[in-house]
């Protein structure tokens, strides 16, 4: 089908591009969250159909210098500066190749662009190209936030990698200082620049000059993010009498070894605590399956049901099992396992569809901090992919095993996943293309949540 | 006494709103509470109608005259409605009217500290019925939003209503107005203040300057936001730059962000135009190009904007009005063919033309190539749901209209964004959708708006109301005038269904009023038809 096929121009979610191209230009010290936030900006883009890469300056210097010491970012360091100056052309330089060879939508210099002659010689670079900028100005001055950050950093970070943690984080901790005799905050004087100013871990804005609607997109998802850590715990809802019948859809009640689980989930959820308790938001579907699936776990948890999180609706085709479906619509079927993300179901949804209508789930999402979220297979291989960056191509065909608590945690580097499997049998909902099959275990190659 | 005095008010008040055709801007119609339809861009429903988990919020205007307020209320309030948010703007204004009756202003002291007792006691009973009104709205008929339009100048009384909403478990959102741009503000009180019989034979400029004059010693006291503790956004200079204090935004704090990054105060206008048809038969797919037909009339209708825009000029300058040059003219065009080449007669005047792919039409499926009995014949239960929900249905492998209203989100914004006047020509299932935003038509009627094509349409921003005008293309030959060839052949639901043109000169209370009278265009010799229609409520 035509209209629904993503491409330069139109991608079929209500974002679109037209011709512009944008340099988001991260702006802040070290252990300000750039580079988490540069992550996420683009797996949320590329959820959306939106071509954008990051840039990050930091992986050119190591070129130069793998693991250089504080020393090394010193001002008065010429070397350093000279190897330093190179990484951020050398970076620039691909960026706007990229941008001109492969007609890449959104591009993110994920670096510390910490003094006004720098930030003015990335805009005059982009203008000549006839690119935009967008400058995004972490400023932080909660101590523990940047603590934290620093831990994050000295484990993680391919600067300290294979480094005694302590020295680590004494060594990055003079690097910040460094940076620090430098920085210029954004100002008065750059007001000819677009610009978000993010103050005080979010609390406080200041938005200027946005050019046109992909910016303010792009500003409208940096507002919502936060720079905590904090994880999303997943699950399916306990194995549903349709489920074990092998039918799509409707409102069923949870089957016997479904409610075993449900009475299972909150010491699933406490051990994946693993000794840090705290309280959970639960989220739900409208439906009875999640809801009851989430009775047991603590009255004093805040719980909400979202019409948003209902399973993907299957039009005509509610309430039957796949070989009905084959039976009765062919062709449908056919259509389905050729383009299982574009497919949408007469007088129903297609994947396509539910990623537009769990935009404000996903804001949200970025909003809170510990949330577990409790819903149905389509969905949960929806979120999944945006947060593990899965592709079209693939998140359809997701393994998502019923009876498994899921835990991500968003690090500056990727996502962390850990699975705790609550051992209570249950059918497999997984369905191979081409497969008519009541229930079939997925294959050794078959990706899944739970590995 | 009181009672009277309050029963009086309630007559007056701007709560019992008519319900307006789709000619006049709906966006401060009430609607009907036994209608459960969807909003055209809404994506899921709720039993309590409020979306999103964002509970109910009263969103508080803080600025002084001339600073667009009553622009933004009413902008947002279109917005917010348009993603199904029930949402509702309570104008202060409107209720300082209704009190104080017709042609009487409020006393001299009326907005300062020190007032008199007097003065005082008006202001408090202005207040209580406009406060009362709110609640009503958001306790007892699910509203989710309400906008509170006033100028709410100091710093206290802004914390005192946060504490007072708080009492209701109503979260308050800030929303300021702040210019300091002398040129912004001398611009917006002449197009407000123009009018006015008070600065009847006054040079423009001299009025705006004696208007802003008068705002500053009527309303004294001004404190722009600052306040650590309450949720506050601060457009500053007309969106130049934004600026706001997050104490617990939620969704919908976010998304007003979003959509003020896009807003500006600026007044414009937007014209629509039907692209020029093609000889050939034109298949979605085929994509066909303009006619000899075609191309006469995209000749025609260009000739016939640029008249109308030199002589509404013309006619402003006679009545006094600015003699500053008209403003640029965009046009925006799908990436189909026939748009693009219609728009060719303004290229090559030297006007800017932009495509913008997202404004194709609506994808027809399997009605492509069918003629209307095929597709009753082929696929009778698809005609029958197609009858009972026309907004949303699709026919298989086709888009609805509700799809098509969420692929334009952008052109929306993007709309809001755009400060030069802008002429969109487009494919009429686009164009019912844009007017139905601007106009905030109900999503059951935006299928069957009809847009002939010697009409041009010209949306005027008022800041209270949009308004509708025809332009009328003369000498067009009258076979391509109704219809549209590719158009979906669907049956139109039966009556009770209004077009922009059908509610032309009849009294707008009759939402019902059948409108069979086919588009049998008024070939009239009038050269221009102007619809206007005042709203009773309108400012000044």
């Amino acid at each position: 089908m035509e209209l629904a096929r993503p491409s330069r121009k139109t991608n079929g979610v209500g974002v679109q591009v037209g011709d512009t191209q944008v340099c988001v230009v991260m702006v802040g010290l070290p252990a300000r969250g750039k580079s988490l936030i540069a992550q996420k900006a683009q797996r949320y883009l590329k959820w959306l159909s939106i071509d954008a890469r990051v840039f990050n300056v930091g992986n050119y210097r190591r070129k130069g210098a793998a693991q250089p010491t504080a020393d090394f970012f010193d001002v008065n360091n010429a070397e350093g500066e000279r190897v330093r100056r190179a990484a951020a052309e050398a970076a620039v330089n691909d960026m706007i190749k990229w941008f001109k060879h492969e007609h890449g939508i959104i591009a993110i210099l994920d670096a510390t662009n910490s003094t006004k002659s720098r930030r003015r010689w990335i805009k005059d670079r982009c203008d000549s190209e006839g690119i935009e900028t967008l400058f995004v100005e972490s400023k932080c001055d909660d101590e523990d936030l940047i603590m934290s950050n620093i831990l994050e950093v000295k484990t993680t970070s391919p600067d300290y990698k294979g480094q005694d943690p302590e020295k680590a984080a004494q060594d990055f901790r003079n690097r910040i200082r460094n940076y620090e005799k430098i920085y210029e905050t954004i100002d008065e004087s750059e007001q000819d620049l677009t610009y978000l100013k993010i103050m005080d871990v979010g609390k406080r804005c200041i938005i200027n000059a946005i050019q046109d609607y992909l910016q303010s997109r792009v500003v409208y998802y940096l507002m919502n993010l936060h720079i905590k850590r904090r994880s999303i715990w997943l699950s399916r809802h306990g194995e549903s009498m349709y489920n074990v019948t092998g039918q799509i859809g409707g409102d069923a009640d949870l089957s016997p070894r479904g409610e075993q689980y449900a009475s299972k989930l909150p010491e699933l959820v406490m051990q994946s605590f693993e000794g840090q308790e705290h309280p959970l938001t639960v989220w739900t579907s409208t439906l009875k399956r999640t809801i009851a699936t989430a009775r047991h776990l603590p009255k004093e948890w805040n719980q909400l049901q979202w019409k948003a999180l209902d399973e993907l609706d299957s039009g005509v085709c509610d309430n039957m099992t796949y070989a009905e479906i084959a039976e009765e619509y062919p062709e449908d079927f056919e259509a389905r396992d050729q383009d299982k993300y574009n497919y949408r179901y007469r007088g129903g949804e297609s994947y396509r569809d539910v990623v537009i209508r769990l935009e404000p789930i996903i804001m949200e999402l970025e909003r809170s901090e510990n949330i577990l979220i409790v819903t149905h297979q389509a969905i949960l291989r929806c979120i999944y992919a945006y947060f593990m960056k899965e592709d079209q191509e693939r998140s359809p065909w997701l393994n998502v095993p019923l009876h498994c608590l899921i835990k991500l945690t968003p690090r500056a580097y990727g996502t962390e996943k850990v699975v705790y499997k609550a051992n209570i049998d249950a059918v497999s909902t997984w369905r191979g293309k081409g497969s008519k099959a009541l229930h079939e275990d997925p294959t050794e190659e078959t990706e899944s949540l739970a590995k | 006494m009181d009672t009277l005095l309050t029963a009086e008010i309630a007559a007056n008040s701007p709560r019992y709103r008519r319900r307006s055709s789709t000619f006049i801007d709906g966006v401060h119609d009430v609607k009907d509470e036994q209608a459960q339809a969807m909003a055209p861009a809404q994506l899921y429903s709720t039993m309590s109608g409020r979306l999103f988990h964002s509970g109910r919020i009263v969103i508080v205007l803080v600025g002084l005259p001339a600073r667009g307020k009553t622009h933004i209320s009413v902008s947002l309030s279109r917005y917010l409605q348009w993603l199904g948010v029930k949402t509702r703007v309570f104008h202060l204004g409107d209720y300082r009217r209704a009190t104080m009756g017709p042609g009487v202003d409020v006393p001299e002291d009326y907005f300062f500290i020190n007032a008199s007792a007097k003065s005082v006691m008006i202001r408090q009973k202005i207040l209580k019925k406009c406060r009362e009104d709110i609640y009503g709205w958001l306790n007892h008929e699910n509203g989710q939003v309400a906008i509170y339009d006033a100028v709410n100048p100091l710093s206290a009384g802004r914390e005192s209503l946060a504490k007072e909403f708080a009492k209701h478990d109503v979260q308050t959102l800030f929303l300021e107005s702040w210019v300091d741009d002398q040129k912004i503000l001398e611009e917006n009180a002449r197009s407000v203040k123009i009018s006015s019989p008070d600065f009847k034979d006054m040079n423009p400029d001299d009025a705006a300057k004696l208007y802003l004059k008068r705002i500053d010693m009527k309303i004294p006291h001004f404190e722009t936001m600052k306040e650590p503790n309450l949720n506050w956004i601060k457009m500053i200079n007309a969106g130049d730059q934004l600026e706001y204090n997050n104490r617990s935004f939620g969704y919908l704090a976010n998304r007003i962000v979003f959509y003020l990054m896009n807003l500006h105060i600026k007044s414009r206008q937007t014209f629509f135009a039907r692209a020029g048809t093609s000889d050939k038969t034109d298949y979605y797919q085929a994509d066909a190009p303009l006619g000899e037909e075609g191309k006469i009339y995209a000749e025609k209708m260009a000739t016939t904007l640029i008249e109308h825009r030199e002589a509404e000029r013309a006619a402003l300058i006679a009545q006094g009005g600015s003699t500053a040059p008209l403003k640029p003219l965009t046009v925006w065009t799908s990436t189909r063919k026939r748009t693009v080449e219609t728009a060719d007669a303004f290229l090559e005047r030297g006007y800017a033309v932009r495509q913008r792919s997202q404004m194709s039409q609506l994808h027809p499926g399997v009605c492509e190539k069918l003629s209307e009995n095929a597709i009753r014949k082929l696929y009778p239960e698809e005609v029958e749901k197609h009858q009972s929900d026309p907004y949303h249905h699709r026919y298989p492998r086709a888009e609805s209209y509700h799809d098509l209203a969420v692929r334009l989100e952008p052109i929306i914004l993007e709309l809001e964004r755009e400060q030069n006047d802008l002429l969109i020509i487009a494919h009429e299932s686009v164009l019912r959708v844009l007017y139905g935003y601007l106009m905030a038509c109900d999503a059951m009627n935006i299928p069957t708006l009809k847009f002939p094509r010697n009409k041009i349409i010209e949306i005027i921003p008022a800041s209270y109301q949009n308004e509708a005008k025809l332009i009328e293309i003369r000498d067009l030959n009258p076979d391509m005038i109704p219809g549209s060839p590719e158009d979906i052949r669907l049956p139109v639901p039966p009556s009770g269904m209004v077009s922009p043109l059908s509610g032309m000169g009849t009294p707008a209370m009759g939402i019902n009023t059948p409108s069979e009278q086919t588009m049998t265009p008024p070939m009239l010799l009038k050269p221009i038809r102007i619809v206007k229609e005042e709203h009773p409520l309108s400012k000044d």
